[in-house]
């Protein structure tokens, strides 16, 4: 036996290569991003008809002696959006949940945060994968 | 009138709304029909009972006394010219006349006031019927008032949620723009990612070969027998 032994190992194009760089690139700055909260209108007001139709049933049960009912005691004062649309946006409830969740569980929020870009400033998150770089192991310039 | 609460009386004030008109006309003719239950024609029979009555009855009797005067002097007279005045015969037919005039004022008078009690029991029995069927036409109007008013407030109802339906479309739309913008890089990922997922069956053809050799043991020792 004379112990050599040949092997044949088939390499990527070095064009897929650098495509592939880039992609898990992007991915990563991607992925960093993070959730980006909606602050406008999500549902919309009741109309001044709708308003209307309400104080006719109060009209209704107060002509007969019967409880009658505040519209507004059930919905805050809608919000005035662009185009004059009023609606109700969960902006604010968002944000509360959140600020309850830093107040509450100030470690996990960090944490996850640290995943992201600061939605403010746009630093890098502690955590993001583009702030723990890895070598490839490709023939391949890498990013180029 | 019969009751208190007199429904030809109720007028609705012009500009109050279809339910309290409802509600006003319900209560009038509940409350009419609820006296309807007990009241009877003789409570407003008062109402109708002729004031000068018991003056027509004096009057009439006054007519039938004058007429048994009369009488009485006429068969006074007769008597006379008879030479029976003062005869048992004359006294018997006063005593028959006075009878005959007592009996008229008696029938005059009871005529009379049946007449009267007679028409104040009919026109107080007609007054009952009246505001009953008057109560019964309220109800109905108070009815029409409260379906105009729900129809309204239906029609604002269905025509509000139109509105809204419009404004909630064009927040939908907006939502969707927002979400558009701020999805456009998981968006542009995701094209790549379809794009180099294609890529590796046609990167394979073009993929380039390497041979690699590994020594083996007799390799080592002709290389050593040769040195």
């Amino acid at each position: 036996m004379s112990g050599g032994s040949k092997s044949t190992q088939k390499n990527l194009p070095k064009f897929y290569e650098q495509d592939l760089q880039q992609g898990m690139d992007f991915a990563q700055d991607v992925a960093a991003v993070g959730y980006t909260p909606y602050y406008g209108p999500d549902v919309a007001a009741f109309s001044p008809m709708q308003n209307a139709s309400f104080d006719s049933t109060n009209m209704m049960a107060g002509a007969f002696n019967m409880p009658t009912a505040d519209p507004a005691n059930y919905m805050p004062e809608p919000t005035t959006f662009a185009n004059g649309i009023q609606g109700y946006s969960s902006a604010p409830l968002y944000g509360e949940a959140v600020d309850a969740l830093a107040a509450n569980r100030p470690g996990q929020k960090n944490y996850i945060d640290s995943f992201f870009v600061d939605p403010v400033t746009g630093a890098p998150g502690a955590n993001q994968p583009s702030a723990q770089p890895v070598q490839y192991e490709m023939t391949a310039k890498r990013g180029k | 009138m019969a009751g208190g609460a007199n429904p030809n009386n109720v007028t609705p004030p012009a500009n109050v709304n279809p339910f309290n008109a409802a509600a006003m006309a319900q209560g009038v003719a509940m409350d009419r029909v609820g006296q309807g239950l007990t009241a009877t024609a003789a409570d407003g029979m008062s109402n109708y009972t002729n004031p000068y009555e018991t003056q027509v009855v004096e009057a009439t009797l006054r007519d039938v006394g004058s007429q048994a005067e009369m009488g009485m002097n006429n068969l006074a007279a007769q008597a006379q010219q008879a030479k029976a005045f003062g005869g048992s015969r004359h006294g018997i037919a006063m005593s028959e006349l006075g009878k005959s005039f007592n009996q008229q004022a008696l029938d005059q008078a009871a005529r009379l006031r049946q007449q009267g009690f007679t028409t104040a029991l009919g026109a107080s029995q007609t007054d009952m019927a009246t505001q009953l069927g008057a109560a019964g036409q309220l109800a109905g109007l108070g009815q029409q008032a409260f379906n105009y008013g729900k129809d309204i407030q239906n029609q604002q109802m269905v025509q509000g949620a139109l509105q809204q339906q419009l404004s909630q479309a064009l927040i939908d739309a907006a939502k969707g723009q927002y979400a558009g913008y701020t999805g456009a890089p998981g968006n542009a990922l995701q094209q790549i990612i379809s794009a180099l997922a294609g890529a590796p069956s046609s990167a394979g053809q073009l993929a380039g070969e390497t041979e690699k050799y590994q020594p083996g043991l007799f390799n080592f020792l002709q290389v050593a027998a040769s040195a």
